[in-house]
């Protein structure tokens, strides 16, 4: 459903004026393209439902519809061109969030409550909400599961110092613009991001006793990789570059710096280049270097295809695709292209050798449970809570390798995922509800055990096996809806993707 | 399901062990099932994440090097009349000294049941965080080896006394199970174990909860954590953790690291089997602001040092069983940088508790702190491998010398650190 401008501005309007959003949410999601009831879902291809399961947040019965219409690699191309897609309803749900597109000194002040001290909570609390907003509600799946993928890479904690505003800054001005752009792109505006010289104390760091923090990790984790070819003399080469770059404190506080007056005199020389005294630049000719640097195409390739194609990724395929990176000067739409085109694509084809199934980080989990189900939710509290027993509140994770994406990390915290399918189907997290009666109709079979049966190819892309189906629906009782759909999202089937 | 359970509990009730007196609130502590007893002592690790200090935890007070190297972070010596008392080091055997705030570990200490090995460490020089504590909790030198965890492979290399896979052998306290405990057996994860129940109402948990008895039936990893799970719902139910009383001396930090010692001693105490626990204590990437005496680093010294005393004093009775290894992935640099912290370094420090450790003792060969005897940028050299101590308190506490497994390709050196 579009929204016509005039709609889009009265509305936005609304909520800009301070309408609550409770009173006009029916109209409001109505309106924001966020479908209110149920409509009988289509019938799932298990191939193509494995393909969309990772390249979005759970495929939703439209998505999977349109896939279907136009193929999976016109569905690839069409979402790698999220600028195309239209997201008003997104957009929308965004407005009421001011501080999404306040500068940084405005967001400082703004969080400085002059007689009860500074308040660190809300910003960081709406960026949250909104990320799990995008992830439930955009229709540019493929771009936000591309920027959840950048927002580990290049990770920042908002309780580190004042990253709890800047990472905001962070969120709209580096990872988002650049999610799909050039990898040297996205890499540039990283290092001149004040959130990530808060994390990694280069804002703090001196001519005197270089701080090596920003300078190891940008080789270690943002570019070379570990094994990628510098040295420990490298690290401290580049951290005598980098001294001097900093963050204001007073006017436009949070705005990026250089300060001449810190920065180390002499020769530098970083892996095997000879730097000339030239202030700022010096550090961004080795920032040049390293987006065009072989390991950092093999290390992004294979981080990317670890990513979508799981740790057994054919090395043939990650190759090519790191050769793509060069070509293209780290065009991450090429790269892309090879991964998923050559890679998910093809793997999930009929011909194909099928796609090793990846264990749903919690993210995953809970937005694949909001979406399949259809959920309404306002990505509030009481769910991000719930993020947070499960190990992955979106940017809180302390250090900077950013959440791990291996199954085993994540593999013994099963509980709070039941807790989480049970309270969602019992109503019980506020600002989120779940019509299962309607659901329920629309599952459109006569039988109950029909209706489970199309439930779980919603939820997983096939049916169970008849016995465990019908084992279940014994373990239900007299509650079959809310046992049965609890019980699937709970289930050992639903934690992969 | 749950009644049943109980009633299986009963049939398999252990014999007391001991001349232990059982605490009231251990009543249906009885029941549980004989053979879960632990093999050899029960395991803490506490793992210090983010490369701790040690040259300002342990201080090596008699080195002028030291002082010249941290103009602003040294710590006074013991005997510096120009620092507050409360401001010094306090002095371990003449030359070595605790951190003020460590000084609720003095009793343990004095017991001899606290020994320190300074300059141990492991031989990678990466200095990164990520590289050295993969390797480090996989038990490993380099890339190769086995991708599972030292302590994961210790419990697989155990036979396990039963059939049934005990949910409570190895927990790791947090929200993901850390990298040591991977491997052959599958550990709980959990933040505590009072947060263990489904919610919800009773009858509708109790349907979910024998819904998600078929539902992870299969004999794929996760299904079998997911069994363990649901076995440890049972288990949590009657131990009642909610209403555990330590001993009166115990007082327990409050926060996560206080609430997991507080949970392990309740769970050694309570002989439902638990072998290994793990605990992380973040935070000690000191670069920038570090601080002496107080600060940063001194609220979480404070922390440590608490919560162990609490876990010593708490355990008294059990301290024949129970071994701690408090461990980091390196050490930090000698000298201060511009930001009144340390970068990172290479040689660390490892701590073991309990009553079985050759206590109140600084072990391992000094390197110095000369130029000449720094590695790398500047760093404290490693003189003794990690994994030494490791093996050896498997060997001489756990009762498992299946070194080959545990560490593989690499050739053990028993120290003599425990008896």
């Amino acid at each position: 459903m579009s929204l016509s401008r005039r709609t889009f501005l009265k509305l936005a309007g609304l909520v800009a004026a301070g309408v609550t959003v409770g009173a006009c949410a029916p109209v409001y999601r109505q309106l924001a393209g966020v479908p209110p009831v149920w409509r009988p879902w289509p019938d799932v291809d298990p191939a193509l439902f494995t393909a969309l399961n990772r390249l979005t947040f759970g495929p939703r019965p439209e998505e999977l519809a349109r896939a279907a219409e136009i193929g999976l690699a016109g569905w690839i191309e069409e979402q790698l061109a999220p600028e195309t897609l239209a997201d008003d309803g997104t957009d929308l749900q965004l407005r009421r969030f001011p501080t999404l597109t306040r500068a940084a000194h405005e967001l400082h002040a703004w969080s400085d409550k002059l007689f009860d001290d500074q308040d660190r909570a809300t910003v960081p609390a709406e960026l949250r909400q909104a990320t799990l907003l995008r992830q439930v509600y955009s229709r540019r799946q493929l771009y936000e599961v591309v920027v959840a993928f950048w927002s580990d890479h290049f990770n920042i904690s908002v309780d580190k110092g004042d990253c709890f505003y800047l990472k905001t800054v962070d969120d709209r001005a580096v990872i988002r613009p650049h999610a799909l752009g050039r990898f040297g792109d996205l890499l540039w505006a990283s290092a001149h991001s004040p959130a990530m010289l808060v994390y990694l104390d280069q804002h703090v760091s001196d001519r005197g006793h270089p701080n090596e923090n920003y300078a190891r990790e940008v080789l270690e984790l943002h570019t070379l990789g570990v094994d990628g070819g510098y040295s420990q003399r490298d690290v401290m080469e580049l951290a005598r570059c980098l001294t001097g770059w900093t963050v204001k404190e007073h006017w436009w506080r949070g705005e990026f710096t250089f300060d001449p007056g810190r920065h180390a005199d002499g020769v530098k020389e970083v892996l095997g280049m000879t730097l000339q005294p030239a202030g700022q630049s010096e550090a961004e000719s080795v920032l040049t270097a390293l987006a065009g640097h072989p390991s950092t195409a093999r290390f992004i390739t294979r981080k990317l295809a670890l990513r979508f194609l799981g740790a057994d990724a054919p090395a043939a395929l990650a190759e090519r695709a790191a050769r793509a990176f060069q070509q293209t000067d780290g065009d991450l739409r090429a790269v892309l292209r090879v991964l998923l085109l050559d890679g998910v694509a093809a793997m999930t084809a009929a011909a194909g050798p099928g796609l090793p199934p990846k264990f749903k980080r919690p993210v995953d989990f809970v937005a694949s449970a909001l979406r399949q189900l259809n959920a309404a939710t306002d990505a509030g509290a009481p769910v991000l809570e719930y993020l947070g027993r499960l190990g992955q509140l979106p940017f809180g994770w302390p250090t900077p390798d950013g959440y791990p994406d291996r199954t085993e990390a994540w593999l013994g915290n099963l509980l709070p995922r039941w807790q989480f399918a049970l309270a969602l189907v019992d109503g019980a997290l506020k600002g989120t509800s779940l019509d299962l009666e309607a659901l329920w109709a629309a599952a459109d079979s006569a039988t109950v055990a029909g209706r489970a049966d199309r439930l779980s190819a919603l939820l997983m892309g096939a049916p169970l096996p008849a016995a465990l189906r019908d084992d279940v629906l014994r373990a239900a009782g007299d509650d079959a809806g809310r046992v049965l759909a609890a019980g699937l999202v709970a289930s050992a089937a639903f934690q992969w993707r | 399901m749950i009644a049943t359970s109980r009633r299986q509990f009963l049939h398999s009730a252990a014999p007391l062990t001991g001349a232990l007196a059982w605490p009231a609130w251990l009543p249906r502590l009885a029941f549980a099932p004989a053979q879960a007893a632990p093999r050899g002592d029960t395991l803490l690790v506490v793992f210090l994440r983010g490369a701790a200090d040690v040259l300002n935890m342990v201080v090596p007070h008699g080195e002028a090097a030291y002082y010249a190297a941290r103009p602003t972070l040294g710590l006074p010596r013991p005997d510096d009349t120009r620092a507050a008392s409360g401001k010094r080091v306090l002095d371990l055997d003449g030359f070595f000294g605790l951190h003020p705030a460590l000084g609720g570990l003095l009793p343990a200490w004095q017991a001899g049941h606290l020994a320190i090995v300074h300059a141990c460490g492991a031989p990678d020089e990466s200095r990164s965080h990520f590289r050295a504590m993969e390797l480090m909790e996989r038990g490993v030198a380099d890339e190769r080896g086995p991708a599972s965890g030292w302590i994961g492979r210790h419990l697989a290399s155990v036979a396990t006394p039963s059939d049934r896979p005990n949910p409570l052998r190895a927990i790791g306290f947090g929200p993901v199970a850390p990298r040591s405990l991977t491997g052959a057996v599958p550990a709980t994860a959990l933040r505590s174990i009072t947060d263990f129940h489904l919610g919800g109402d009773k009858l509708a948990a109790a349907r979910l909860q024998a819904a998600l008895g078929a539902l992870y039936g299969g004999a794929d990893p996760l299904s079998v954590v997911g069994a363990e799970t649901l076995a440890l719902l049972q288990t949590v139910e009657q131990l009642d953790p909610e209403h555990y009383t330590p001993r009166p001396e115990a007082r327990y930090p409050a926060g996560e690291f206080g609430l997991a010692l507080r949970q392990t001693a309740l769970l050694i105490k309570a002989e439902v089997g638990l072998e290994v626990a793990a605990v992380d204590l973040g935070g000690w990437d000191t670069h920038f602001a570090q601080g002496g005496s107080d600060g940063l680093m001194a609220g979480l010294l404070r922390d440590l040092a608490d919560g162990l005393a609490a876990f010593h004093a708490d355990l008294v009775d059990y301290l024949g069983r129970v071994t701690v290894v408090v461990m980091s992935e390196f050490g930090r640099r000698l000298s201060e940088n511009a930001s009144l912290g340390t970068d990172h370094g290479h040689g660390s420090a490892l701590f073991l508790l309990g009553g079985n450790v050759v206590g109140g003792r600084v072990h391992g060969r000094w390197p110095g702190l000369a130029a000449e005897q720094l590695v790398g940028p500047g760093d404290l050299a490693v003189t003794t491998d990690y994994r030494d101590v490791l093996a050896e308190v498997c060997a001489r506490r756990l009762n498992n010398a299946a070194f080959d497994q545990i560490f593989p390709d690499y050739a053990v050196r028993l120290p003599g650190f425990l008896k």
